[in-house]
């Protein structure tokens, strides 16, 4: 296999509240094709990242490389025109809206643009390939967590991006739902997809990640693949409280 | 029921064209209000009730189309040709208010617009070319009663059918978006601030097309009639009475004010208690039917088609 292109680099952000130092100095890349996840113990910076990287939240200072272009301080809707896109960790869908509708948003403003007959049938493909197919015409609001979690990622993938941040998409999902949606990371990187991961499932996110990146505090404290990540001392201390079987 | 009200709205407006036909002029006079009423309430709504940006600032542009078409035609030119600039001078101005104000949310948004109109209304009472707080009066020439009312009822349906399809467009898919969660829009490629700035502009141009009409009928105008408040504040309360962020709401809202309007406020012992009703209405409708009286029709019809379906 050739040696695969860096698609996201990151170096050197910051990003402060006040006096609150949420990410410091948090540096990575990430190859295109790769699966990279990244963990950290409750309010450890991780959805900040996330929403620094999409622009959701302008960095304080600091570097976003996105396919070779500065996007440090671009407004969100510019970032997913260009590819590169979010899920929320608490899920945000259009309440009042279908499934269908919630996930043509996408489609119709994302990096895609797409219109009419062209974005429908982009949509269906979506909601086929997320298991939502069956759900497409009922309302947001009556949708059980597991098909809430499904659109935030439906949606998402309708902007058509290169990468794909996915915030705790495991999270509040039963065993069997959790390796379906393993086995969709699986299949959306095979597609072609960058992912990015947060997940509070580490062994999850570990079973499915090439490399992880560890933060605790708004620091990074380790990174690599998720083997060694997880042995390294600093982690266990910080991230498994000292117990690692506990996880 | 869809297809129901597309059916009455279609009459509605079939009656009203033909209604110079069979009507006289008092009766004429009331319709070419309802359809005044019912352009405001509907091109309000495009911003108001599909993006639920809640501006409280729309008689500015209603002056300002107003105040275009009696100035141009002071200066000699046909009162219907200075329409299209006073709709354009209105999208422009709405714009320069809207970049500062669409970067406040929610409530801050509304308090912005009600700034904003005041000012308006204050600046057009004390600069000298607008004819100070005495107003302006047309040119002496011709006028045409029947021209001016179909002109006038002309407009509300193309502003209804307008809405019709923005509706139904990707253009209003993103609004609808805006309106029911913003940062989950934008980090979905829409940018709402394009998107709301578009909104404002037109119903802000057919705000002010509608100002123009007004003034071609009334033949006067002063910053106490089409900057006043209190017009602004109609403006809001027609489409929330009705059943904000539909077609038919506005229309239904519209009805039921002037309605009011000519009736109840005409009597004198009322004339001064309009804020007391309005507020009381509002405060029902908020109440009881969030969704106004079209949401209470809905449902009624529900009930009676889940009664019917039950029987049967």
């Amino acid at each position: 296999m050739q040696r695969p292109e860096t698609i996201l680099s990151v170096k050197a952000l910051k990003m402060r509240f006040g006096g609150l130092l949420a990410l410091s100095d948090v540096s990575f890349s990430v190859a295109e094709g790769e699966i990279y996840g990244v963990i950290g113990p409750n309010g450890a910076g991780k959805t900040t990242l996330f929403s620094c990287l999409v622009g959701a939240l302008p960095p304080t200072s600091g570097s976003i490389r996105f396919r070779g272009r500065e996007i440090a301080g671009l407004p969100n809707y510019a970032v997913v025109a260009r590819g590169l896109v979010r899920t929320h960790q608490i899920v945000r869908p259009f309440r009042d809206m279908t499934v269908e509708e919630n996930v043509s948003i996408g489609a119709h403003f994302g990096a895609g643009r797409r219109r009419g007959a062209d974005a429908r049938r982009r949509v269906a493909d979506i909601l086929e390939r997320t298991g939502l197919g069956a759900r497409a015409g009922s309302l947001a609001m009556a949708l059980p967590i597991g098909d809430l979690k499904r659109l935030e990622i439906a949606r998402a993938l309708a902007t058509e991006p290169a990468v794909l941040c996915l915030d705790e998409v495991m999270g509040g999902l039963n065993p069997s739902e959790i390796v379906a949606a393993m086995s969709l990371i699986r299949a959306l990187r095979d597609s072609g997809l960058t992912v990015l991961m947060i997940e509070h499932h580490v062994h999850a996110v570990a079973g499915v990640t090439d490399r992880m990146l560890v933060l605790n505090f708004g620091e990074m404290i380790a990174e690599g693949a998720p083997r060694d990540v997880l042995r390294d001392p600093e982690v266990v201390a910080a991230y498994l409280g000292g117990d690692a079987g506990a996880a | 029921m869809k297809a129901f009200s597309r059916l009455a709205g279609a009459a509605l407006g079939v009656f009203a064209l033909a209604a110079p036909l069979f009507l006289e002029r008092g009766t004429l006079n009331d319709v070419w209000s309802l359809a005044l009423a019912v352009i405001l309430a509907s091109a309000w709504n495009l911003l108001g009730g599909f993006a639920g940006q809640v501006s409280l600032g729309y008689s500015a542009f209603l002056g300002i189309g107003a105040y275009a078409t009696v100035l141009l035609s002071l200066r000699g030119m046909n009162p219907f040709l200075t329409l299209p600039l006073g709709a354009a001078l209105a999208a422009a101005f709405s714009i320069l208010i809207g970049l500062p104000a669409f970067r406040l949310r929610g409530p801050y948004f509304t308090i912005a617009t009600i700034g904003v109109g005041e000012v308006v209304r204050v600046c057009a009472s004390s600069v000298s070319f607008t004819g100070g707080s005495s107003g302006l009066r047309m040119p002496p020439g011709s006028f045409d009663f029947t021209l001016n009312y179909l002109s006038m009822v002309a407009l509300a349906i193309a502003v209804v059918t307008l809405a019709a399809f923005v509706k139904r467009s990707a253009f209003g898919q993103a609004l609808a978006a805006i309106k029911q969660d913003i940062d989950a829009a934008e980090a979905l490629g829409i940018d709402s601030t394009r998107f709301k700035l578009a909104a404002h502009a037109l119903s802000a141009a057919v705000v002010a097309v509608a100002g123009g009409l007004y003034a071609i009928n009334f033949q006067y105008i002063a910053p106490g009639s089409v900057f006043d408040f209190r017009l602004s504040l109609s403006i809001v309360l027609m489409p929330i009475v009705g059943g904000v962020g539909t077609i038919a709401g506005p229309v239904l809202g519209a009805l039921v004010f002037s309605t009011l309007q000519l009736k109840i406020l005409s009597i004198p012992a009322l004339r001064d208690s309009y804020l007391f009703l309005y507020g009381t209405l509002l405060i029902v409708v908020m109440l009881f039917e969030p969704k106004g009286i079209l949401g209470l029709v809905r449902r009624v019809f529900n009930r009676r088609l889940r009664r019917f379906y039950a029987e049967a």
